[in-house]
């Protein structure tokens, strides 16, 4: 089993070839460090292609395609889902959604008794981020996939009043926000993308268990913000509407 | 400050200078009727910063990216958009990173989804066929700090009396 694996959801593109073993080959570009546009478009396919050169695989050979779904950048994430999509298409596999939040939470779920909490920036001041505990054997999610400013979600670790660890480019992003409260750690920038050893490996557990989507059904995960209308006078008043 | 432009030309030469003190992460909103100049605005703006295929009105691509240019621009159009939810999910929020100076042409319509900070240039047809005024005007605290600068910048170009009314 051979799994194409993608991450778009940050200012990082990632790539990674894996299966149940672990990855044969990762490629990560970009990151909240770097000071110029994010490319996910120009980036994804060139990504693909040379680590599937360097690993020695055809794209004929891989079982399922496995992508984070968000939430998060919104440019970035239409990119990854639909490559993610027409691949799949092309090679008549499956694809395999992840909730990139979880992705973040997934590779810190050994701080036994701390919560963890991924923050993935949404720009304008907020967070994506949800709460996760620590239970035999993996990890079990404490809330939605929420939308809110930082402070927000530091009101929701201290009303849980346990320790809890931080991570994701929100975290990094607001860390402010973090930084003064007692019991909350936050994780460094090894934690700030979406891990994709943890794509490979839960996406193998629901390729074991076939639990996967048809390309056609695969959506990003977008968080609504807002219903209000435009105000509009100045067009109304253009246009003679 | 209010600039009168006689021609096409005249309203890209105030792009121009306005152009030279932008940064990446600044925000323009070009406001003003269909037909006012807010393209020919933006085209000068594209000029200024090295863009050297031709800039066109992103009405109905709603984002145009013009990463060749120094810093990299973005120019969008709202004028076909209904709800502020269908800015969030072009990216807009994304495109105020940092890394872009970003101009929206009828801006005014989604303040609630701009940065403080941000100059608005407003264009109307003068008494001549091809006559404009353009008022430029600076929101937000950063932008006080560098109104002296922009002032300098646009001083020739102004109509000392056109700004005292």
């Amino acid at each position: 089993m051979l799994l194409l694996a993608i991450d778009t959801s940050t200012r990082r593109v990632g790539v990674a070839l894996g299966g149940a073993r672990g990855l044969l080959g990762a490629v990560e570009l970009g990151g909240p460090g770097i000071e110029e546009p994010p490319r996910h478009a120009e980036r994804l396919a060139p990504a693909i292609e040379y680590l599937r050169t360097q690993v020695g695989v055809e794209l004929g050979q891989v079982s399922a395609i496995t992508v984070a779904i968000g939430p998060g950048m919104f440019t970035g994430l239409r990119v990854g889902v639909t490559t993610a999509k027409v691949l799949a298409q092309a090679l008549r596999v499956p694809v395999i959604p992840i909730p990139s939040l979880d992705l973040l939470a997934y590779p810190l779920r050994q701080a036994t008794g701390r919560l963890i909490a991924p923050a993935i920036d949404a720009r304008r001041q907020e967070v994506y981020y949800a709460v996760y505990q620590p239970v035999p054997g993996g990890l079990q999610r404490a809330t939605g996939y929420e939308l809110g400013s930082p402070g927000d979600l530091a009101n929701e670790l201290a009303a849980r009043g346990h320790d809890a660890i931080v991570c994701g480019d929100g975290a990094m992003r607001f860390r402010d926000a973090f930084d003064g409260l007692d019991r909350v750690e936050l994780a460094g920038p090894g934690h700030a993308a979406p891990d994709l050893a943890s794509l490979v490996e839960l996406a193998s557990g629901q390729y074991e268990r076939e639990e996967f989507s048809s390309p056609a059904d695969v959506q990003p995960l977008y968080l609504r913000r807002s219903d209000a209308e435009l105000a509009w006078e100045a067009r109304g008043a253009a246009a003679g509407w | 400050m209010k600039i009168r432009a006689t021609s096409p030309a005249d309203t890209r030469a105030v792009a121009h200078r306005l152009a030279a003190l932008l940064r990446a992460g600044d925000v323009v909103v070009l406001s003003g009727e269909l037909g006012a100049g807010k393209t020919t605005f933006a085209q000068g703006v594209a000029a200024a910063l090295g863009v050297g295929e031709p800039v066109v009105s992103p009405t109905f691509t709603l984002v145009r990216l013009y990463d060749g240019a120094n810093p990299p621009l973005a120019h969008v159009d709202v004028y076909r958009l209904e709800t502020l939810q269908e800015l969030h999910d072009l990216g807009f929020d994304e495109l105020l990173d940092g890394d872009r100076i970003v101009l929206v042409e009828w801006g005014e319509a989604v303040t609630q989804a701009l940065p403080a900070d941000r100059v608005v240039v407003h264009l109307e047809p003068g008494p001549g066929p091809d006559e404009r005024w353009i008022t430029v005007s600076l929101h937000g605290a950063a932008w006080q700090a560098r109104r002296a600068a922009l002032e300098a910048a646009l001083d020739t170009l102004r109509d000392h009396d056109g700004d005292a009314r």
